[in-house]
Order: structure tokens, then C-alpha cells, then sequence
């Protein structure tokens, strides 16, 4: 330990000519580096086994209690018609995104909270000195995660449903594929957005209560609000819109009240992109 | 190389680093020297782009430290001991550094020897010491193999051993001819270290030299007299240009004068001496005398 061995070192030529032969910075690199990251870190396997185990949770109980209460209709009327028992399936397989919205939310936050508390973030800064890639790739690599772990829970969820429902699968049926898909795409851009917002308060306390207030209390505050603008906007508001842009694929347009499913998802990303674009600018202004 | 040119930073109304003006050369190893809250950690930090200075500019290797396409190659820097994710094991976090310039598994492997951390690379750093802390900063410092090495208090908790091992170590990269900064508040540390001397107070430049002219220039030879006629021979003493400081009963600090000087005055008058020391001038002497001004916390003399 007290001595140097100097063949422990890289021979100087490198560190001291030039950079010739070796590594450089390249997005890729950051992007795999994101990736580790996220991995080695013990909040974001529980956050990610959580959202499946709420996802297959929620669906195996909705299925059970729907079941219970379609069959007591089976007396008067006979079975469900197949749309109606269609829709309960893919109500009760995309029931956990209300609550693993909150779980990725929380994770997103403390991808970069947790750096700047721990000063983890001068390291990652000194190594990405231009620092946006390095926003952009913790951005990449946190959708990516969130959504593939998200289309994991929601087909797990649809298929816990369909078995209790008694209905055949239809995993090529494009609405119910798109419907799947969606809920992961929300969950997976409310963690970007969370992301962006815990990037501009740079805390995780700050940041997790101002994601929490957005996903569950200003939906609550604007319904008690007695006026026309307030129940205009609720349509508009991140978690409103976020249900509609899967829960309304495949839905009768004509009986749709404001946004429709691709509209939602409109304003879903530009909730995201807001969130992104100060995040941008304030780790670029900002001192670390 | 590290050049900084009219380098200036204020947090709101108060000023870090006020317009300072300095080269790092390669080859040898620099040490970045002042009390605490002089500036030193905010130039490193400007150094490597984590704050922007408020005025000025300051280039590694010719340019602005981001305008580099290799940055971990080009610089190594330690600036906090633990600026690293608690949760993240070691071995994880190096990799996870290596990641982003293409740096493979082996030279992690290496960095994690180089630095003695063999035994708690798999363990998640918030359970590490202070020490240990500072061998993982090396560790990522060295990934790159950087031709320069920005190292921010580098012995600040480590044993005796580490301490030795980080000295060995410096003092090793700069004979590869690499530049090296180090900050340290420990002048006894920087003695031994460094090559040369940046000494900073209050966010400006007190001195830029050889750590051996600075010794030199900052003390006058001081001698310690020990006399049961001390205040006879403090009175004999006095003289414009000499200065006699009575420390307790019996005992004289006394510059100005030679040893040789004070032995024959006292041979003259017949007065007995039990003690005659010259005091060598050391580098915490100087950076005291140098600093004494410019100290931004000074703590009461205790009565």
C-alpha cells in the first residue's frame, strides 16, 4: 500500500502526451453510464418490483370484486355481453398505473435528488462537463426502464384479469396491445417529468411533494373550485390526461368530452417538455 | 498545464476569489495553500467547470475544461472526498464513471488496487470512513489516467500510512510529468509535497513561488534563550532591530540577533545561560506570517 508500483499506473505516454487511442466522451458512453447508474441502486429495484407488484395486485383484486358483481347481474340478464366484460379486463389490467404513477414519480425525482445530496452529481458533472448529455442520457435511460417495466406489469396485470374473467387473451389485438403500451408510456413519461423536476429544486423532499402535489392533490383542488375555468382545465391537468391517453384509446369519439386519447398525449409531453426545458436550463446556468 | 488569468468569483456580495492570475506547470507538484474560506476549493471547482466564474477565465491545457472531448482523460480531480451516490457500491460507482468515456472493467480493476480498496470495492460507500472516502476520490481521479490532477484536501482523514502513500503518490505523477495541484490548509503536509507554492488569503494571491524561497522570505531566524537572568538579558538585548518575545519566566524569543551574538553578550556580563536553540524557520511559520492579515476566521488567542 505504501509503495507505488509503477506499472500500477497507465504508462504516462497517454496521460501526458495526448488522448491518442483512448476513450472519449460520446453519449453512448454517458448513456451506459446512466444505465449503471440506475441499476446499482437499491431505490430503483424496489420502486421497479413495487410497480409490478401493485399493477398484478390491483388487477387480481378489481377482476375478483368485478367478477363477483357481473355475476350477480348474470341472474337477470344473462352473461355480459363481450365488450362490456373487454372493458372491466382492461380496466382492471391498467388499475395499478394510478398507483405506480406515484412510485416511478418518486424514483424519477430521486434519479437526480439523490445526486445532489450526496454530491454524487460534482462527479457525474466533472466527468460530462457540458452536462446536458447528461441530463438528456439519465432522461433516456430512466423512459426506457419505466417503460419496459411498466409494459411488464401491464401485461402481467392483463393476463392475471383475463384468467380471472374467464375471457381469451387478445395480446394482438391492437387496442388492447395500444391500451397496454400506453399505461407504460405514461408511467414511464411521468418519471421523465419527475425527473425534470427534481433536477430544478435539486431536493428530494422538495421535489417528491411537488410531484406528489401534482399527480394526486391538484386534480382534487381544482374539482372543489366552483367555477366553469376550473372544470375546463381538469382535462388538461398531468394525471387527467394521462389516464385518458390509454384509457380512451379505442374509445366512441362522439362520446368524448374534451381531449381525446391523442390529444392527452400531447399534453402529457408538454407537461414533460416544460419540466425537461427548465431543468436544461437551470443545471446549465447553475453552480453545482 | 493550468492557466488561470484575472480570475474572479463573488457569491452575491462577497467575493471568493478576487481577479487572481496563475499557471500549474507540469512536472511538478503545486501546492494550493490558505486558511479556511480563502477560496481554494471555489478555484478548483472553476477549474473544472462546476461554478463560472464571475469574471476571468481559467484553461487546462490550453482551453476551457468542457471544450474538452476526453475530460477524464485531461483531468482527474478530487475536489470532495465523498462525491459519490452513498447507495452505490464502489466498484459500481468507478464503473459507472468509466462508462461514459469507454474506460473497460480492467482499468477500474486497476484504480481499485492502485488505491488499496480491494477489500471494500463491492460495498456501498456510505458505510466507508473518511479515508477510505478519499482513496474511491483518487481511485475515479486516476480513472482516466489524466494528464493532470486537481486534488481538493487529498490527505484530509487518512492515517499516517495514506498520508505517506498520497505524498509518495503525487510526488510520483508529477516525475511522469504530469501537473499536479493540491490544496491543503496543512503547511507541515505541503513542506514535504510540494515543489511549489500558490498561497492564497482572502481570494487573492499572497504568494507564487518555490516552497524554498518562500521559507526563505517569510521568517527571520528566531533563537530561543533560556536564563535565569532573563529580563537582564532582554534589556541587554534591545536594540531597533531586534525583537525579544518573553513566552514564560526564564524564557526569551529572540530575532535578530545570531545565536553566536546572544552566547557572547551573556559571556560578557557574566550571565549564566541554561539554553540556546536557533529556531529553524518551517513553512507553518511562514504561511502564518504570510497569512497573518488576510485570515478570514481567526480564532481569539486563548488567554
Amino acid at each position: 500500500m505504501t509503495t507505488i508500483t509503477p506499472t500500477a499506473t497507465h504508462p504516462s505516454q497517454g496521460g501526458v502526451d495526448g488522448l491518442n487511442q483512448r476513450g472519449r466522451l460520446t453519449f453512448g458512453g454517458v448513456l451506459r453510464s446512466e444505465w449503471i447508474k440506475l441499476r446499482s441502486l437499491r431505490s430503483t429495484v424496489w420502486s421497479y418490483l413495487i410497480v409490478i407488484a401493485i399493477s398484478l395486485g390491483m388487477a387480481l383484486l378489481m377482476s375478483l370484486s368485478m367478477v363477483g358483481m357481473s355475476s350477480g347481474e348474470e341472474i337477470d340478464g344473462g352473461p355480459l355481453p363481450f365488450e362490456q366484460t373487454h372493458e372491466l379486463v382492461m380496466q382492471a389490467s391498467t388499475f395499478g398505473v394510478y398507483f405506480g404513477q406515484l412510485v416511478v414519480g418518486v424514483l424519477g425525482v430521486l434519479v437526480i435528488s439523490g445526486e445532489y445530496s450526496t454530491g454524487m452529481i460534482r462527479s457525474t458533472l466533472t466527468a460530462v462537463p457540458k452536462r446536458l448529455p447528461a441530463l438528456a442520457a439519465k432522461g433516456v435511460v430512466l423512459f426506457v426502464a419505466t417503460f419496459v417495466v411498466g409494459m411488464l406489469a401491464n401485461l402481467g396485470a392483463y393476463l392475471t384479469s383475463s384468467i380471472v374473467f374467464g375471457t381469451e387473451l387478445e395480446f394482438f389485438d391492437a387496442n388492447t396491445l395500444l391500451t397496454l403500451a400506453g399505461g407504460a408510456l405514461y408511467l414511464a413519461l411521468v418519471a421523465v417529468f419527475a425527473l425534470g423536476v427534481g433536477a430544478m429544486l435539486r431536493s428530494s423532499a422538495g421535489g417528491i411533494a411537488t410531484v406528489l402535489g401534482i399527480l394526486l392533490l391538484l386534480p382534487i383542488v381544482l374539482q372543489l373550485i366552483p367555477a366553469d375555468w376550473a372544470h375546463d382545465a381538469a382535462p388538461y391537468l398531468l394525471p387527467n390526461a394521462g389516464m385518458t391517453m390509454f384509457m380512451g384509446i379505442g374509445a366512441d369519439e362522439s362520446t368524448i368530452v374534451g381531449p381525446n386519447a391523442w390529444q392527452s398525449l400531447l399534453i402529457v409531453l408538454a407537461w414533460v417538455g416544460v419540466s425537461l426545458a427548465g431543468a436544461a436550463v437551470l443545471l446549465k446556468r447553475r453552480d453545482a | 498545464m493550468i492557466t488561470a488569468t484575472a480570475l474572479t468569483k463573488r457569491y452575491g456580495a462577497k467575493t471568493a476569489v478576487n481577479d487572481i492570475t496563475f499557471t500549474v506547470r507540469p512536472g511538478q507538484v503545486t501546492g494550493f495553500l490558505g486558511p479556511n474560506g480563502a477560496g481554494k476549493s471555489t478555484t478548483m471547482r472553476m477549474i473544472v467547470g462546476l461554478d463560472r466564474p464571475t469574471s476571468g477565465t481559467v484553461a487546462v491545457g490550453g482551453k476551457p475544461f468542457a471544450a474538452s472531448r476526453a475530460p477524464l482523460h485531461e483531468v482527474g480531480a478530487l475536489l470532495d472526498a465523498k462525491a459519490v451516490h452513498t447507495g452505490r457500491t464502489a466498484e459500481n460507482h468507478l464503473l459507472a464513471m468509466a462508462a461514459t468515456h469507454g474506460i473497460g472493467k480492467r482499468r477500474v480493476r486497476e484504480v481499485i488496487e492502485l488505491t488499496g480498496l480491494e477489500s471494500v470495492a463491492r460495498k456501498r460507500v456510505g458505510g466507508f470512513s473518511l479515508g477510505m472516502g478519499q482513496r474511491l476520490g483518487i481511485a475515479a481521479a486516476m480513472l482516466g489516467d489524466p494528464s493532470t490532477l486537481i486534488l481538493d484536501e487529498p490527505v484530509n482523514g487518512l492515517d499516517p500510512e495514506g498520508v505517506l502513500w498520497v505524498r509518495q503518490f503525487v510526488r510520483h505523477l508529477a516525475g511522469e510529468g504530469r501537473t499536479v495541484f493540491l490544496s491543503s490548509h496543512l503547511m507541515s503536509e505541503m513542506s514535504q509535497t510540494a515543489d511549489h507554492l500558490i498561497v492564497l488569503g482572502r481570494g487573492e494571491i499572497i504568494a507564487d513561488a518555490p516552497v524554498a524561497d518562500i521559507i526563505e522570505g517569510g521568517t527571520r531566524p528566531r533563537v530561543r534563550v533560556r536564563s535565569p537572568h532573563a529580563s537582564q538579558l532582554a534589556e541587554l538585548l534591545a536594540a531597533p532591530e531586534v525583537a525579544v518575545i518573553r513566552s514564560e519566566a526564564g524564557l526569551l524569543e529572540v530575532t535578530g540577533v545570531e545565536a553566536s551574538g546572544i552566547g557572547d553578550l551573556a559571556a560578557q556580563h557574566g550571565l549564566a545561560i541554561h539554553e540556546l536553540t536557533p529556531q529553524n524557520a518551517s513553512l507553518e511559520e511562514a504561511y502564518m506570517a504570510l497569512t497573518a492579515g488576510v485570515v478570514e476566521y481567526r480564532t481569539e488567542a486563548v488567554r
